[in-house]
């Protein structure tokens, strides 16, 4: 249970066996190295598929519903409206420290990893990414034409392919039910309709009956993203998931 | 040796006065009435790190190391009470981002002390492999700063060649080098892979092939033992006084791993040995831990071996794919309320006892406040102590053989 | 006029003949030499650095010789520790011939930065001494012959050139003297320290060799070494080897400069192209003894005759040997780690300083029985 280390005892022969270890052991690096080097501008290493490098955003999937930006532990991700009124993400590469809990909050896998890590910006401000050119693939100068892998076998070996790597990685949806937001406890409403004003595709329409208001999702339009259910004072709408489309519970 | 001291009359150059130095003026005058000599090391020196020294000495001989710490602080437990819960996982690692897995372990722990979560039996050892190796990564990490502390090149470079397959492995089942924030509450964010836990196996074979190599080169080398060798020696009742912990306390003979003590995870499912020593010099502090990488080595093995099948995330907390968070980060954990209550957390890092203390007021989603105390803080009293009386060449070797790490201390 | 002119033409052939006598024979180049010596005044300029002595200090084994030695060296260092330490070493300046122009690169950076003298420096001696320490460098190369080559030729030359390196350290101590910094400062004593450390069981060693040749002239010495001296008296070399590893402050002997205790010792506050003159000094001094020890333990000169190359063949061979014997001694960097001052104070008065008496006794064996 209890290993105990002891110090060497000294002694000239000891020593003497120890001197002669240490210079054996680098005259046989000397004739045989264990170079574990990767030339990296001209070899590229091979990095997994999970690999969290720059964040890639595809603006079709986006569902604007601010997950990315409430959940960034640098405040690194800011929403930039569109013409249309959508707000989607840009991320501050100055800031990103690159944890990826927005690519594992966004419910669309509309932002995704990639194994690009080598982005040279021209000053601060250009950092800022916004939405419009984190659709493109950021320009990176490939010199590489070797694609180097680590890999274990009683030693290390570095296994070296001819093959320029595809940075980019190809992502499913994550596996999650779709939600509808669905205004179920209408009689706390209090009539705010800030519900109505942030839907960022107004799926929420609003009916005036006599003093009351009455909430009604359209769920043809509404994409789950539950900034609705976030905002209402009152917890009126809630995210319900459904079974199959147009079937809600 | 008679000494005799010239009388005199000596002041103080004036610079000391603008250089904001943390000891009082009379010091440096009774030091240069006295015919010592105050050298300060650092914050810019090759062997100080973020740390300055103010060294008085006698001769050859320490009289007194004055550390002035404090040059990475960020005020870590400060900017944690402004951020959610979940967000504080990335920061409350970068103490010591090369032992991610230690550091994310204990706040998590705390969190699911307070929230009553049960985790998975696979996602447990899947922690206690990362955790354990970032032990090793640290232990190798601080062997090469020993080695470059006492000018040996090649005992610089291969520990950080090594730590190189450890951050490999690292890539591969956290898909970063270095800060994880892998460890959430309720388990892992993703399921490791046996192809993966496969390349562990060996990549632990390859790594004991080359520390054998580094062994010769470095560890048994004659110059590495003259330099260590009943250097810094810290006595068992002087270890426990200075409050010094981890690898440090259990070099002077004290038994004492909160492994063992309140073993957590999967530590008491295998088959480990506590390493203790028994001089509490330089060279056992620095041999300790050499051990504890095989007792790792070793761990890690079994914890693969008895891996057990299974989900890697909780059933407490929502997610939708159980091995996976991907898709359900946000709604597992962005609203986390703690309930109201003190929370700790024991935790041995790669360098000590780590505590994890969360005070939460019941209704908001960020932590009223958390204390951090990290075993480079606790320790950095036993090695001001322990550099009393040994030669000025000597500061650095016991330096390196503390494994002393100014952002750990600092926070 | 044309009696100066005439006066001109004969002072010019009196200075040509003091030198025509001493000229270096190589018989690749002679063809070229006739050729340029036939053509007034560039005769007497070819005269001269073909003339031993200068030929001797200014090209091989002297001044370019050197320093073509030490660039290699550097640059052979850098390769074979990160060739050690499974890196690459330098590479990127020249791929194509794997960085051996890296030296060469690292200098001309020195040269554009700029020339820092601090407040508290005595600004005088601080630029000075780097620039007179080339003096105990470039004399000795003026006393160690070179077979083919020679700078003056006495029998005494080996403890002439002994004396004029010994200075090199008082230069060092000089330098952190001026720099007038705490690290500086310490970094002069621990220097003083060790000069007296090595240098006595340096001569012994050295003393235990002319002992066995019963020499101290450096022809008869190579000549006599029909059996290497190293061979000879192993002991004697071992004490040579470790006393040189201290002089040139190389690990694990390189306590003056430890980078990380005293940042550079005495050259701590050096910066720009004087930093790069200092931080030649070891290396220059590392290439002296190397010179000195092929002659006293590796046969000098001694090897085949290359016909084509005449007088040149010899020096050719104590360069090459000079080298190798540098390139053994720049793999001691990337084995050991470095001894505390006490420590390397008792190796070289206690275990060094007994070595080279061992030395000294088994070489006075060999004379006595040699004689026999």
């Amino acid at each position: 249970m209890v290993k105990v280390v002891k110090s060497p005892k000294k002694g000239l022969v000891r020593s003497a066996i120890g001197h002669f270890r240490a210079i054996t052991e680098v005259a046989k690096v000397v004739v045989n190295p264990g170079t574990i080097t990767v030339h990296y501008p001209r070899e590229r290493r091979k990095y997994p598929e999970n690999f969290r490098g720059m964040i890639m955003f595809e603006k079709e999937d986006c569902i604007s519903c601010f997950r990315c930006a409430h959940i960034c532990p640098a405040n690194a991700i800011q929403m930039y409206p569109d013409d249309e009124g959508r707000y989607y993400p840009g991320i501050d590469y100055a800031k990103c420290i690159f944890c990826h809990f927005c690519v594992d909050s966004c419910p669309t896998a509309a932002l995704k990893q990639s194994k690009i890590h080598d982005v040279a910006y021209k000053d601060v401000d250009s950092m800022s990414v916004t939405p419009e050119e984190m659709d493109n693939v950021p320009e990176i100068v490939r010199e590489d034409a070797v694609t180097v892998e680590y890999d274990f076998d009683r030693d290390i070996r570095l296994v070296k392919r001819k093959e320029v790597e595809n940075l980019l990685v190809e992502v499913d949806k994550p596996e999650r039910p779709e939600f509808k937001a669905v205004p179920q406890y209408g009689e706390n409403c209090i009539g705010c309709r800030l519900c109505m004003f942030s839907c960022p595709v107004n799926a929420i329409r609003s009916k005036l009956e006599e003093t009351k208001v009455i909430l009604e999702t359209d769920y043809d339009r509404c994409t789950g993203c539950g900034i609705c259910v976030r905002i209402c004072p009152t917890e009126v709408l809630i995210l319900t998931p459904v079974e199959r489309e147009g079937d809600h519970q | 040796m008679k000494t005799y001291t010239l009388d005199v009359p000596v002041t103080p150059p004036k610079e000391y006065e603008s250089y904001f130095v943390p000891v009082p003026k009379e010091f440096l005058e009774d030091a240069y009435r006295s015919d010592d000599f105050v050298v300060f090391t650092g914050p810019q020196h090759g062997g100080s790190g973020h740390m300055r020294l103010i060294i008085r000495v006698k001769g050859d001989f320490i009289v007194e190391v004055i550390p002035d710490p404090g040059y990475v602080h960020r005020s870590m437990e400060k900017i944690a009470e402004n951020r959610l819960y979940i967000q504080n996982i990335p920061l409350f690692e970068r103490p010591s981002i090369i032992d991610f897995g230690n550091y994310n372990l204990g706040y998590v722990r705390a969190i699911e002390d307070a929230l009553d979560i049960d985790v998975p039996e696979r996602a447990r050892y899947i922690r206690t492999i990362l955790a354990e190796l970032g032990r090793i990564g640290t232990h190798l990490y601080d062997a090469g700063i020993l080695a470059v502390f006492l000018g040996h090149t090649t005992g610089f470079m291969w520990p950080f060649a090594l730590r190189e397959y450890i951050v490999e492995i690292f890539t591969r089942i956290t898909g970063t080098r270095i800060t994880g924030s892998f460890i959430v509450p309720g388990g892992v964010r993703r399921d490791v892979d046996a192809k993966t836990l496969d390349m562990i196996k060996r990549m632990l074979d390859a790594l004991e092939f080359r520390i054998k190599k580094f062994e010769r080169v470095f560890i048994k080398n004659p110059t590495t033992i003259a330099r260590l060798h009943e250097v810094g020696v810290l006595t068992k009742e002087e270890a426990v006084k200075y409050g010094v912990v981890g690898p440090f306390l259990r070099a002077s003979g004290v038994e004492y791993d909160v492994r063992k003590v309140e073993p957590y995870e999967a530590y008491e499912d295998i088959d480990w040995d506590m390493v203790i020593g028994e001089d509490g010099d330089g060279y056992t502090r620095f041999l300790v831990r050499v051990e504890e990488v095989g007792q790792s080595i070793n761990m890690i093995r079994q914890l693969i071996e008895y891996l057990p099948e299974g989900e890697v995330l909780s059933s407490d907390i929502i997610a939708f794919n159980k091995n996976d968070i991907r898709g359900s980060f946000f709604e597992a954990y962005a609203d986390m309320v703690l309930p109201e209550g003190e929370y700790t957390t024991l935790t041995e890092a790669a360098r000590g006892t780590l505590l994890y203390s969360i005070i939460s007021d019941g209704e908001s989603t960020v932590p009223y406040r958390v204390r951090i105390v990290t075993p480079g803080w606790v320790y950095l009293k036993g090695f001001m102590e322990a550099c009393k009386g040994h030669r000025l060449a000597d500061l650095q070797a016991i330096y390196g053989s503390f494994g002393y790490f100014p952002p750990e201390a600092d926070r | 006029m044309a009696d100066t002119a005439s006066l001109v033409s004969i002072l010019l052939d009196r200075i040509l003949s003091i030198f025509v006598d001493e000229m270096i024979n190589i018989p690749l180049i002679n063809p070229i030499v006739e050729r340029l010596m036939e053509i007034p005044f560039v005769n007497v300029i070819v005269a001269f650095i073909l003339w031993k002595p200068i030929f001797h200090v200014l090209i091989l084994p002297g001044l370019l010789g050197m320093t073509l030695a030490l660039l290699f060296i550097i640059y052979f260092e850098r390769k074979i520790t990160a060739r050690v330490q499974w890196r690459v070493g330098p590479k990127e300046v020249s791929r194509r011939t794997g960085g051996v122009i890296q030296a060469l690169a690292d200098g001309m950076r020195y040269l554009f930065q700029e020339v820092i003298v601090h407040r508290d420096a005595n600004a005088f001696y601080f630029l000075q001494f780097p620039l007179i320490s080339f003096l105990p460098v470039l004399l000795p190369l003026m006393f160690i012959p070179a077979g083919g080559t020679y700078g003056i030729k006495t029998i005494y030359t080996i403890p002439a050139a002994l004396a004029l390196i010994s200075l090199i350290p008082v230069f060092i101590v000089a330098m952190g003297w001026a720099s007038n910094s705490k690290f500086a400062y310490i970094g002069s004593v621990r220097e003083a320290f060790m000069y007296f450390a090595y240098e006595i069981p340096f001569l012994l060693a050295v003393v235990a060799m002319i002992v066995l040749y019963q020499t101290p002239d450096p022809f008869e010495i190579v000549a006599k070494q029909w059996i290497l001296g190293a061979v000879m008296n192993p002991i004697a070399f071992l004490a040579f080897f470790i006393t040189v590893l201290i002089a040139t402050s190389r690990l694990p002997f390189d306590i003056p400069e430890a980078d990380q205790e005293v940042a550079f010792g005495p050259y701590v506050e050096y910066s720009g192209i004087i930093f790069g003159l200092v931080m030649m000094l070891p290396y220059e001094k590392l290439y002296l003894l190397s010179m000195l020890s092929v002659i006293l333990f590796f046969g000098g000169w001694n090897g085949p005759e290359i016909a084509i190359l005449g007088d040149l063949a010899p020096v050719i061979y104590l360069y090459i040997k000079t080298i190798l014997f540098m390139c053994v001694v720049s793999l001691a960097r990337s084995i050991y780690a470095r001894y505390r001052l006490d420590q390397s104070l008792r190796l070289g008065w206690g275990v060094v300083l007994s070595l080279s008496m061992i030395a000294l006794f088994i070489s006075a064996g060999w004379a006595a029985w040699l004689r026999l």
